[in-house]
């Protein structure tokens, strides 16, 4: 081991994904106004991903040969890396009902409901195959507590946090949106927006970096049908009045690009290929991979990295008169090595434990590395595993892997009695914001809702099972439609393919909760995350609620009859059956509960140690000089997708990390 | 067709029957470049004799049908029959989505199988140039982008 007096690195970071650039980028530009020089290392589990327009490529091919295409479909990992893959949910339970352990996939699932979403271990993170959603959260979403009697209170509030969402928007990500078409259920919409920056305004009101990602012909249909309607939802105490719901299309802003707002502002195309990527094309593939990069993944803040701050020197270069980066991939950090405090002393990291491997047949190797400083910024799931396999390191809360949250998301989808050109466009470019807050969050959690934009892509692998129902086969052999007749069949039907997704709160509960055992380890010792999830009845309690929106809003639409598959007509086809690895029972009646790739708690903020494990600046309570980075600090949810307030939070230890190292 | 003169090679009977099976036009299929890939394909999954059948009563249906104009043959001799009907379904989907699905257990107990008739995408050309997305007015996911804003515009459809 290296002389503590002397470490390796001023920071070592774990993890090559959003949360890890966010902030080494953040460290490296605040310590350089007080003429301070880094140097860091980035440890990334995973391959080094494509950091070159032609080397990107092979990953769109990948996918195309992909025959499942899921969110990790272009991205292979490695048994020494490996990663969960949501083909490998299963049933949590055997033909008699009872409990059942899945470990198929990299993921144990203990149940009782299997947790439906996975990451991305490589180097770039899961914002290689992320949608792009960034939506801030409303500002009770972090009062949750004190306003509703549900969850906890967040250590920060909204307005300590604006001033980071304005930079994630402007300096990291590139959003994409326009404050006049976001429709909150909140008061004061121009404050929640308002900057003190005359740059980001313009008559008075913020601007986003990007116009706004044109709203899909969907969407206008949607408006021209839907908006202005109310939905009627029936208050839980009997005699309450019912709560009312206005409902108003909202465009979406989104990690995407578009055309700049101001003439300063300079777009980031694709890593090492600026010219590719400059606008989003319409690629449909956001998820799981945008084949230009108008969609913002790690990589670039990662490759912007690479390419100013050089690990090497350059020959007439001195060491200490620049920041210096280094992306070690094909590196796993196993263990935070930490020293107990005596009396006088704090407890603090004293070191990191990793192993390379390398893929050719030569076994791991062993490495030790220190630094003054340490940040995980593994994501949720993992950065839990690594605390707890390591002698339980900063857990003297005990909440290291509890809490663990994602948005459940509930599906409905039906056939539009119009061609609304489905198929077309990114995943999603609207929503309907209007359950996002409200009084009926003490008993109901808030849920978000997303329109999609490729048809029954996701609930029923459109268009592939379409092609597959209309031509048959099957037991006689013989085709049902051919030529022409089919190729016309298949015009009237997938253009009309219309799904939501209902994305509930999910409310943090100590049983939700990642943990390691020694019986489950991966081919280099490391151990695989072990879960156990459910939904509480509070969560459960949203799904009739969710459901009878969906059924008010689809007769708006026209699609009111109940419909199955194989048969085509105008209808909402939306069903759930009990043999289905999501389906969640409540009150007797069946639905299927999909996973939202938003993994977050398991090292919640907070003010308190005893509660939380790490304060509002994502340093843990228990060792000093170690920060636990990412969506697992947020203490709640709200039903903004994470990744934008979890960036925030990033430029926010950033500036913690430099001005310590400044020192 | 071919012409009078000399007899239609196999590799144009199975365009010609790929016209029929998937209601686009030689133009449009000649447009995937994937008539030497299928055509490949077919002889691959099913042994190129068992081709040579398909395609010779496929050959006769067609010249059948080009005086009644209903295809009649076609669907009597190719697409009912026991023998070739679970091959065209196989065909059509991959035309469709250039991914091919095997040949169902019954067709197997009957005439074997081959190595190659798993479940695979051809290729990642076969994946774009799938039919489906022309049919359905759109475009693959993740290739052929339209450009910047297209989607906001109102949808159009090639009708056959
Ligand atoms: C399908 C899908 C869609 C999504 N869509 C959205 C969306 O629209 N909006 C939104 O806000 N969020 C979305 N998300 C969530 C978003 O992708 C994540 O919140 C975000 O990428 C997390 O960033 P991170 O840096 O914390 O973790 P990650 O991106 O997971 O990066 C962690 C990195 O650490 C590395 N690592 C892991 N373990 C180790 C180890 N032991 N040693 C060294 N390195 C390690 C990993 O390889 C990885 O590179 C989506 C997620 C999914 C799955
Ligand atoms: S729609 Fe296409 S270009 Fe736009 S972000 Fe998605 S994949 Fe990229």
């Amino acid at each position: 081991m290296s002389n503590p007096a002397s470490p390796d690195y001023d920071l070592v970071i774990v993890g090559g994904g959003i949360s890890g650039a966010v902030v080494a980028k953040t460290v490296i530009e605040q310590a350089a106004r007080k003429k301070k020089f880094p140097r860091i290392l980035i440890l990334e589990a995973g391959r080094a991903t494509a950091l070159s327009a032609d080397k990107y490529d092979t990953y769109v091919e990948a996918y195309h040969e992909a025959l499942a295409k899921v969110p990790n479909s272009p991205y292979h990992a490695s048994s020494s890396a490996p990663q969960p893959d949501v083909l490998d949910i299963r049933k949590l339970k055997d033909t008699e009902g009872k409990p059942k352990i899945s470990d198929q996939g990299y993921f144990v699932q203990k149940g009782p409901m299997p947790f439906g979403s996975d990451y991305a271990r490589s180097l770039g993170g899961t914002t290689l195959h992320w949608l792009g959603t960034t939506l801030r959260m409303l500002p009770n979403d972090f009062r949750m507590s004190s306003n509703y009697g549900r969850g906890v209170d967040w250590p920060i509030d909204y307005d300590t946090l604006k001033p980071y969402y304005e930079r994630a928007e402007w300096d990291i990500i590139g959003v994409a949106g326009d404050v006049e078409h976001q429709y909150y259920p909140i008061d004061g919409l121009d404050q929640y927006f308002r900057s003190s920056d005359p740059k980001k305004t313009r008559d008075g009101k913020y601007i986003f970096p990007m116009e706004e990602i044109p709203s899909s012909y969907l969407d206008q249909y949607m408006a021209k049908y839907a908006d202005d309607m109310t939905i009627t939802l029936p208050c839980m105490d009997p005699g309450e009045p019912d709560h009312e719901f206005a409902i108003r299309i909202s465009n979406t802003p989104v990690a995407r690009n578009s055309t700049p707002t101001t003439t300063d502002y300079r777009i980031v195309g694709a890593a090492g290929n600026a010219d590719r990527g400059q606008r989003c094309e319409g690629n449909s593939s956001c998820i799981p991979i945008c084949p230009v990069q108008a969609k913002y993944n790690a990589l670039k803040t990662l490759y912007e990295l690479i390419v100013k701050y050089p690990y090497e020197l350059k020959e007439n270069e001195k060491p200490g008169t620049r920041a210096r980066v280094a992306v070690q991939s094909q590196s796993v950090a196993m263990e935070v090595m930490h020293a107990k405090g005596a009396e006088t002393e704090r407890a603090k990291v004293t070191g990191l434990r990793y192993k390379r491997y390398y893929d050719d047949g030569t076994g791991p190797t062993e490495h030790t590395v220190t630094a003054r400083t340490y940040v995980l910024a593994a994501n949720a799931i993992e950065n839990a595993t690594l605390l707890l396999a390591s002698g339980n390191a900063a857990n003297s809360s005990d909440q290291v892997g509890r809490n663990l949250m994602d948005h459940p998301l509930l599906l409905t989808w039906g056939l539009l009695p119009e061609n609304v050109g489905a198929f077309r466009g990114p995943g999603s470019t609207s929503g309907i914001p209007t359950f996002r807050d409200g009084t009926f969050r003490d008993q109901h959690t808030a849920f978000r809702v997303e329109i999609g934009n490729w048809g029954w892509n996701f609930p029923e692998n459109a268009p592939y099972v379409t092609v597959l129902d209309l031509v048959g086969g099957g037991n006689d052999g013989k085709a049902q439609l051919y030529g022409k007749a089919l190729r016309k069949r298949l015009g009237e039907i997938l253009p009309r393919q219309f799904r939501i997704a209902w994305e509930l709160e999910q409310d943090p509960e100590a049983r939700n909760r990642v943990t390691v055992d020694d019986h489950y380890k991966d081919a280099l010792g490391k151990h695989r995350p072990v879960i156990e999830y459910d939904l509480s009845d509070y969560v459960k309690a949203s799904l009739p609620w969710a459901a009878e929106a969906s059924r008010q809003l689809f007769a708006r639409l026209g699609m009111t009859e109940k419909r199955r598959r194989p048969h085509y007509e105008t209808g909402d086809y939306t069903y759930y059956t009990p043999d289905d690895a999501a389906a969640v029972t409540y009150q007797g009646t069946t639905y299927w509960v999909r996973g939202a790739g938003h993994v977050v708690g398991t090292h919640r903020m907070g003010d308190d140690p005893k509660t939380s494990v790490v304060d509002s600046h994502q340093r843990s309570h228990d060792l000093p000089n170690l920060f636990i980075a990412g969506c697992g600090s947020m203490p709640t949810l709200g039903t903004s997708n994470p990744t934008l307030t979890m960036t925030a939070l990033a430029l926010r230890t950033g500036d913690e990390i430099a001005e310590e190292l400044s020192k | 067709m071919g012409n009078s003169t000399s007899p239609p090679t196999p590799k144009q009977i199975f365009t010609d029957l790929s016209v029929e099976l998937t209601g686009f036009d030689r133009a449009e299929l000649a447009g995937t470049g994937m008539i030497d890939t299928y055509y490949d394909t077919l002889l691959r999954m099913i042994g190129e004799r068992e081709a040579g059948q398909l395609l010779r009563y496929a050959s006769d249906a067609l010249t059948a049908d080009q005086q009644t104009k209903n295809g009649a043959a076609l669907k009597r001799d190719v697409i009912d029959s026991p023998r070739f009907g679970p091959v065209v379904v196989s065909l059509i989907k991959l035309w469709y989505l250039g991914h091919w699905y095997p040949l169902s257990g019954a067709y197997r107990d009957l005439h074997g199988a081959t190595a190659d008739d798993v479940e695979h995408v051809i290729s990642s050309q076969g994946y774009r140039e799938g039919l489906v997305w022309v049919a359905a007015g759109a475009h693959p996911m993740g290739g052929k982008p339209p450009g910047h804003g297209s989607w906001a515009e109102p949808p159009s459809l090639l009708t056959p």
